[in-house]
């Protein structure tokens, strides 16, 4: 074929450029790390890439998440591992007030004690996090959740809600506890609770103890009330029907119903047996109840110890008031202790499962990386060496011209 | 016929090849040359030679060849030029929409962790600056583009005339020399048929020769452009259907000038253009649009469930364009668009839409997708003369229609440019949450309109409903409940997909109870907590659910639009190399044939200077013989 003289400057040229393109592409490669610098390199590696990037940073978003609930949750712990310090102590100091041999001034400089492990507690209650926000007050974090009232009781002011994180694409993680979680409830099996009424008489409820939890009426609520002073009393127990939202007298009414008051005799119902003591008066009674039905409140607990243990304890009415109130009190100690160690409990699993799923997301982040990375990022000796490939290519196309151009009929004129 | 004359002709026919030669050696470089050959034979009865003809290398065949495929390789190259420039445009991995998106989304993560700090509010909002002004900005990208193609039509339009111009001027002078002459200069045709080439660049054309002599030239549908010594006007116009659309329009004999359809021209510069703002600019607008629309409304809708720090219902987060729509100017009624809003956004799609009138009177509509050519359902309401479909609702400002009105409808196409955070102040974002629904109804789809829940008070609004679809909900607060969009009394019953309204608060019933059973729900305004970062958390899960055409996240429809340009800019730059190595090879064979070889022509210097000087001494030895004959009789 007749080769026209611009046709070789054509393929020449042409050919150097494609080798220049080639060169560049390489070098640009080179230069950014990547095989695909535009879409267009590889379709599809891109848009998997937008893909993978793309939970990439949700990973990223769930790792944060963590951060914070981790710290959150590190904070709850240290802060419910000095509450149960504090009860603790308080239980420790209530045994002692319970002995008979103290004085009206022990007791005072026992209250004056406990009222410190008191305080101590709202401080804790009403802890902030790093931002300043209040911990245990729910959604209401901007407030101290526990505020005092006029007559020096605490009262909180929070909500039952708790806020949570996402710290995996579907866990939404609990990162803290509300205060009605920590200080007013019990864990579902605590105890009976004895609750005083505004007794005259001085009165003194042992127990109860459970005797038998199979009975049918075990777990329900009690009431028993006196009738009549002295030698005269009688008493009747009635129960406390959630259907109709009624005290009921419990079966048979001989045995529960106007039953003669006798002191240091054990009484028995619903698998429960206690004893009571002491001299009753007219009107006088109590309530007893699984905790969860009676209302807890570590902060009553102590307020009405305290409230005891601050006033002297001289006629056998209040002395019956101080020992019924303590023991109540031990026993709500116990239920709080027990709470808390459960909520501490489920704090610390929570830490636990940030610490699994670090794990995984620490896996899966390696893998995106590395899914990113194999989408496109560059081999480089793959790289490099079609560098130097293109390079000689280039060299060649070069030379190729230039000898080309060199040839010419009219050189030998 | 003497010696002298023989030698003579020789020498007369050595200096006209010596003239060709040295003619292809100065030409060697000019474009649209043609090799010329002295074409020699002998002379009459006498003798000698004669120059029969100086024959231009021309073959038509793979001219028309080699034109064609540059027409294509030219539309490609103009394709490439642009494609890439959007191509490069995504390939930005920092600054792109993707990351920038994440980054809205981890600042809503640090919002759900501290949802009343300042500094993660702050965050939010400028996640939110940030990422409405790359849309805005991804938007004016692709504008300029759009005004570029226009721009680019208009300057092509002009040389196209020119071309044809001088096509028809070379007709008309190529026909004067043949008259003159009975044969046409070379320089002349060599001239008309780089035109040609010139014109084929720039757009595909059907060249005729009329009689082997005159080129008659016209549109690929046949509308001429030059016709003999006559030249049509192309022009540049604004699309009747959308006056911000440059298209082309012929101006024929009479002076009236038409609109072409878009895909008239398809080769050339010019067709590249126009096939890349068709198939690639438009749709990758519409997509980013459509992103656009689709994660502002998201945001807004979830937004206005929330509560702000000031224990206010959460307003529009984003603000957004509305779609745009046009009348056809050469519509028949005086009907104008009164207004383009958005309707159900599952339905929008990343396309354009024309509206055909077909039955004035009724009216019936035809709506068809530009992008695939489908037709599409719609409903329109007589009462209110608005027309919906496809995500939009299009509200007309009276009822003449005529059979054959058309109106354009963009949906999304420039939905980006305006979308703006709303909010600046770091209170208004809700973070808490605010529409509290409670209760084991099944229900979807929950929104909230503005200055919902005002009239339930705090113990909130129940209701409930039976497996028979039975809804009571008496409360005696008097707060009405509608049953999509219509009030309803107590004890109606409603189906399973029915949407109600109480007091602002939307959601659909989406399954009725089981047999002997009953579902109930309960609606109240949660109360204010700084520390609720529900709302949070369900603007952060956002990122997960189907924004985009009810189909897919938002990272998913960037990662689908990044594939769509990717694989496109890919198939060009294949086709484009493919095309270009076919024209080089016509090219090449082009110029195999009418190509000047400057070795051959230094071969040709030598042998007709030989020839010359043969020719020469031919005289010089008829010459000396005349003396040597005149030399006998001295």
């Amino acid at each position: 074929m007749r080769v026209s003289t611009v046709t070789m400057f054509e393929q020449s040229v042409s050919s150097m450029n494609r080798q220049q393109n080639d060169f560049m592409k390489v070098g640009q490669q080179i230069a950014s790390g990547r095989r695909v610098v535009n879409p267009s390199d590889d379709p599809q590696a891109a848009s998997r890439a937008v893909g993978v990037a793309q939970s990439k940073a949700v990973t990223q978003q769930h790792m944060d998440a963590r951060v914070s609930a981790r710290n959150s949750l590190s904070q709850e712990e240290s802060i419910l591992n000095s509450v149960s310090d504090a009860i603790a102590s308080a239980k420790t100091l209530m045994i002692q007030a319970s002995s008979d041999t103290l004085s009206d001034v022990d007791r005072q400089s026992i209250a004056s004690e406990l009222r410190g492990i008191y305080e101590t507690v709202i401080g804790q209650a009403n802890a902030t996090d790093g931002n300043g926000r209040y911990l245990f007050g729910g959604y209401q974090d901007s407030s101290p959740p526990y505020v005092r009232e006029a007559d020096g009781s605490v009262s909180y002011v929070g909500d039952n809600n708790v806020r949570e994180q996402r710290i995996d694409s579907s866990r939404l993680l609990p990162v803290t506890d509300n205060g009605n979680k920590i200080f007013a409830s019990v864990p579902s099996g605590a105890k009976y609770i004895t609750e005083m009424g505004d007794n005259q008489g001085s009165l003194i409820v042992t127990g109860p103890t459970v005797v038998d939890s199979s009975d049918p009426g075990y777990g329900q609520q009690y009431r028993i009330e006196f009738s009549g002073d002295g030698e005269d009393a009688t008493y009747t127990v009635e129960t406390f029907d959630t259907a109709t939202q009624q005290w009921v007298a419990l079966d048979p009414a001989e045995d529960y119903q106007d039953v003669d008051y006798v002191a240091g005799e054990q009484i028995r119902f619903g698998g429960l047996s206690l004893t009571l003591n002491g001299t009753a008066a007219d009107g006088d009674g109590f309530t007893l109840g699984r905790a969860t039905q009676m209302e807890p409140n570590l902060f009553r607990t102590f307020e009405n110890a305290l409230a005891v243990l601050e006033q002297p304890a001289e006629t056998p009415q209040q002395k019956a008031a101080l020992r019924n109130t303590l023991n109540t009190s031990m026993r709500e100690l116990d239920n709080s202790l027990d709470n808390v160690l459960t909520v501490r409990a489920s704090v610390g699993a929570r830490l636990n499962e940030i610490d699994v799923v670090d794990s995984v997301g620490g896996n899966r982040m390696l893998n995106y990386e590395q899914t990113l990375s194999d989408l496109i990022d560059l081999d480089y000796a793959e790289a490099i060496s079609e560098y130097s490939l293109r390079q000689v290519g280039l060299q060649a196309a070069q030379k190729a011209f230039v000898d080309i151009q060199g040839m010419s009929l009219f050189d030998r004129l | 016929m003497s010696i002298f004359s023989i030698g003579l002709s020789g020498l007369n026919a050595a200096q006209n090849a010596l003239n060709t030669t040295s003619n292809n050696i100065s030409n060697v470089y000019t474009p649209g040359y043609n090799r010329e050959l002295t074409l020699l034979g002998e002379g009459g009865g006498a003798g000698g030679v004669k120059v029969n003809d100086i024959q231009r290398q021309f073959n038509q065949y793979v001219a028309d060849q080699l034109n064609a495929s540059t027409s294509s390789s030219s539309a490609l190259k103009a394709y490439q030029g642009q494609i890439s420039q959007i191509d490069n445009l995504l390939a930005d991995r920092d600054a792109g929409l993707a990351p920038l998106m994440q980054n809205f989304f981890s600042a809503m993560e640090d919002l759900a962790g501290s949802p009343s700090d300042p500094a993660a509010r702050q965050g939010v909002l400028g996640a939110a600056d940030t990422l409405s002004a790359q849309f805005r900005s991804f938007d004016r990208y692709l504008d300029d583009m759009q005004r570029g193609v226009n721009g680019q039509i208009r300057d092509e339009v002009t040389q196209i005339n020119n071309l044809t111009d001088q096509i028809a001027g070379l007709n008309k002078e190529i026909a004067l020399a043949r008259a003159r002459t009975g044969q046409a200069p070379n320089s002349l045709l060599n001239q008309r048929d780089e035109a040609i080439a010139d014109l084929s660049k720039r757009m595909n054309v059907r060249v005729n020769i009329q009689d082997g002599k005159t080129y008659n030239i016209s549109l690929p549908n046949g509308q001429p452009l030059v016709s003999g010594t006559n030249q049509f006007d192309l022009e540049a116009i604004e699309s009747a259907n959308d006056p911000q659309r440059m298209v082309l329009g012929y101006r024929d004999g009479n002076g009236s000038v038409s609109q072409l359809n878009e895909g008239a021209v398809t080769g050339g510069t010019l067709g590249g253009l126009m096939t890349f703002r068709a198939e690639t600019l438009d749709k990758t607008q519409n997509q980013i649009g459509q992103l656009a629309v689709s994660l502002a409304a998201g945001f807004n809708e979830q937004h206005r469930l929330g509560q702000d720090l000031n224990g206010e219902q959460g307003e529009d987060l984003f603000s957004i364009g509305q779609p745009q729509a046009y009348r056809n100017e050469r519509n028949n009624s005086a009907v104008e668009i009164a207004e383009a809003r958005f309707g159900d956004l599952d339905d929008l799609r990343a396309t354009d839409y024309t509206v055909r009138v077909t039955d004035g009177g009724a009216p019936a509509f035809e709506v068809v997708r530009k992008d695939n050519g489908r037709v599409v359902d719609h409903a329109f309401d007589p009462g209110t003369n608005e027309l919906s479909f496809g995500g939009v609702v299009i509200g007309f400002d009276g009822a003449g229609f005529e059979n054959g009105d058309r109106f354009e409808v963009q949906p999304v196409r420039r939905a980006g440019a305006s979308m703006e955070t709303q909010i600046s102040d770091l209170d208004k974002i809700a973070a808490a949450s605010f529409v509290e629904t409670d209760g084991d109804m099944a229900i979807g789809r929950l929104s909230a309109a503005p200055g919902a829940l005002q009239n339930i008070d705090g113990d909130g609004f129940e209701l409930t409903l039976d497996e028979n679809g039975v809804l009571s909900f008496n409360d005696g607060t008097g707060v009405e409940v509608l049953r999509n969009g219509e009030v309803m009394n107590d004890g109606d019953p409603i189906v399973a997909g029915d949407t109600l309204t109480v007091d602002g608060v939307s959601f659909t019933v989406s399954e009725l109870p089981a047999a002997g059973q009953e579902t109930s729900l309960t609606l109240s305004a949660a109360p204010p907590g700084t520390g609720n970062n529900r709302n949070a958390l369900a603007m952060q899960g956002l990122q997960d659910v189907s924004l985009v055409g009810g189909t897919s996240s938002v990272s998913q429809a960037y990662g689908s639009m990044v594939s769509d340009v990717g694989n496109r800019t890919n198939i060009v730059q294949v086709n484009l190399d493919a095309q270009q190595g076919l024209t080089d090879q016509l090219r090449a064979v082009q110029q195999s044939e009418s190509g000047v070889n400057l070795d051959e022509e230094a071969a040709n210097l030598i042998r007709y200077q030989q020839y010359y000087q043969a020719n020469a001494r031919v005289i010089d030895i008829g010459s000396s013989l005349l003396d040597t004959i005149l030399g006998l009789r001295a």
